[in-house]
């Protein structure tokens, strides 16, 4: 340990600092690093880590250094039109350069094959949707076609392109005890079985009607609920739920047409 | 101005070395343009022959490379006169061509040197310091040196080596590309004097490459005897554990031979057997038989 000093003393030259330019710093301290505890301890296993911890002493002494020098008027900087022997040769730049462009393009290729898979995907859902919407259009018009046929509807909105459920409302003030034309349970009926089209599939379950739980009802299904409209309890819309006779409904049909 | 800090260091290798290495030394002399070539030393002279050939190259520094068994490269780092000399293992080598190094800098200009804090803190650090900078700083105003500072040096402690990296600047901000080369050295001795003479510090942490590779195969043999043995352990768990038992006398009342039959010898093809196309349906006609029977029983 002596002898290292002794041997230090000995050989140490008195020069001054523009002839040695050393600078002996910790690195700059990283924004997005970790704590300073963490800092000290770079694992010298982590590439990354460690590179990037020589780049950061690198710059703290470049930041250092060069505020000095430019007082001591040394020049940093090379004037552009300052031509010099470099230490690799214009050809291993040209080598260099090529390798990193040819990386660049293998990359944007590779990006652009990956957006165009993907362009395609949507392209071809979104093309599926619009063949789909189309035959729910057709097929509206056709149902509505034939209802006009069969002489349920008198009018021909269905022709126009928009058509609003605002005429319903007019109706409401005159057949307020029933629900406007046929029972709910027959128009979902209707629009179900009637009036043509497909019937093959229609009594099956499909994706959306079996994950449809719209008509669940808790106290139905868990058997909570009053029973039936409350037996004892109020007799209230008589009219809504006691069906009536068959003579009656004709009547009412007749009526709402 | 005048140059004044006549610093000259020699820089040439043993035989023996690879082409890495060559690219390494000719790298180190276009970065350091005080330095000097010599043809290869041959192996058989002592290592203070080289004091004699740097005086007479007129050098007062000296970086000597040295292969051995063509894998391990040793760097010798001296003040060639009478001042302290370090010898070090290099590994992980990457010259200037390599196509990653894409920085570049002026042939000759001067290094800017940075520092890990640790090598203030030992006194082996702060010699190897030291000598770093009066060998690697290139004296301003030598004639074949450009006035511009453009590159810098770094020296890196990590894992009880010394990591060596060379950025340029680009920006005055310092933004940094690598220009290469880089390599690491790991100390193995200081000596006072050139290449020999009393050592002043020794790296514990210093491990020869032999001992290292001998440490691999050791290890490798290690495993390989430990399946061995636990395969013998096996065996002898599995034959050892037999009990014996005693021949037990009334075994052999209850036995009686079969009888013997005659030995028939078969002169005659036997008849084939037909061949049934459909097997099922003879069991259909069987069931349908049987229940006829059934039937008709009942």
């Amino acid at each position: 340990q002596d002898g290292l000093k002794q041997c230090l003393a000995e050989f140490r030259q008195q020069l001054a600092w523009v002839e040695r330019l050393d600078v002996t710093l910790g690195p700059v301290a990283d924004p997005v690093s970790q704590s300073a505890s963490a800092s000290d301890a770079v694992d010298p296993e982590n590439d990354f880590q460690r590179e990037m911890s020589f780049y950061r002493q690198a710059q703290a002494a470049v930041l250092e250094a060069l505020p000095r020098l430019r007082k001591l008027q040394v020049p940093t900087r090379r004037p552009d039109d300052y031509f010099a022997e470099m230490a690799k040769s214009d050809q291993q730049m040209q080598k260099i350069r090529q390798k990193l462009k040819s990386k660049q393009e293998a990359m944007e290729r590779s990006e652009k094959a990956k957006q165009l898979r993907a362009m395609r995907k949507y392209g071809k859902k979104v093309q599926v949707e619009i063949l789909q919407r189309r035959q729910k259009e057709k097929k509206n018009m056709l149902n509505a076609v034939k209802k006009y046929q069969k002489g349920l509807t008198d009018k021909l909105d269905f022709l126009d392109e928009e058509q609003t459920s605002s005429q319903g409302n007019k109706k409401g003030n005159a057949s307020q005890r029933t629900k406007k034309g046929p029972n709910a349970k027959r128009r979902y009926k209707n629009q179900k079985f009637g009036f043509g089209g497909k019937k093959k599939g229609s009594k099956w379950n499909t994706k959306e009607s079996f994950n449809d739980v719209s008509s669940f009802q808790s106290k139905v299904a868990h058997n909570k609920g009053p029973g039936k409209g409350g037996r004892g309890g109020k007799g209230g819309k008589k009219a809504l739920n006691k069906r009536p006779g068959k003579r009656a409904r004709q009547k009412m049909k007749n009526r709402a047409r | 101005g005048k140059w004044k800090n006549k610093e000259r260091v020699l820089i040439f290798s043993s035989r023996g070395i690879n082409f890495r290495t060559r690219h390494l030394m000719q790298d180190l002399r276009t970065l350091m343009p005080h330095s000097k070539a010599d043809t290869k030393m041959d192996r058989k002279d002592q290592l203070f022959v080289i004091n004699e050939v740097c005086e007479m190259k007129n050098c007062n520094k000296c970086i000597f490379f040295e292969a051995k068994k063509k894998q391990d490269l040793y760097m010798w780092l001296s003040n060639t006169p009478q001042g302290p000399s370090a010898k070090f293992l290099v590994q992980n080598i990457h010259t200037l061509a390599e196509l990653k190094m894409t920085g570049n800098c002026l042939r000759g200009s001067r290094p800017l040197l940075s520092f890990d804090p640790i090598f203030d803190r030992e006194p082996h650090y702060a010699l190897l310091k030291e000598l770093f900078i009066q060998i690697f700083s290139t004296p301003q105003y030598h004639p074949k040196s450009q006035p511009f500072v453009d590159h810098v040096f770094t020296f890196t402690i990590t894992d009880e080596r010394i990591w060596f990296r060379n950025y340029q600047i680009i920006e005055e901000d310092a933004s940094l590309v690598e220009i290469g080369p880089r390599f690491v050295l790991n100390l193995i001795k200081i000596f006072q004097g050139s290449f020999g003479g009393p050592t002043l510090y020794e790296n514990p942490h210093y491990q020869s490459p032999n001992m290292h590779r001998r440490l691999i195969r050791l290890s490798v043999a290690a495993k390989f005897r430990e399946k061995q043995q636990v395969k013998e352990v096996q065996k002898i768990k599995k034959k050892g554990t037999k009990v014996l038992v005693e021949e037990d006398p009334t075994e052999v009342v209850f036995e009686t031979p079969a009888e013997e039959k005659p030995v028939e010898i078969q002169l005659v093809k036997p008849e084939s057997k037909p061949i049934v196309k459909d097997k099922k349906k003879l069991r259909k006609i069987q069931r349908k038989k049987q229940k006829k029977l059934f039937r008709t029983e009942g």
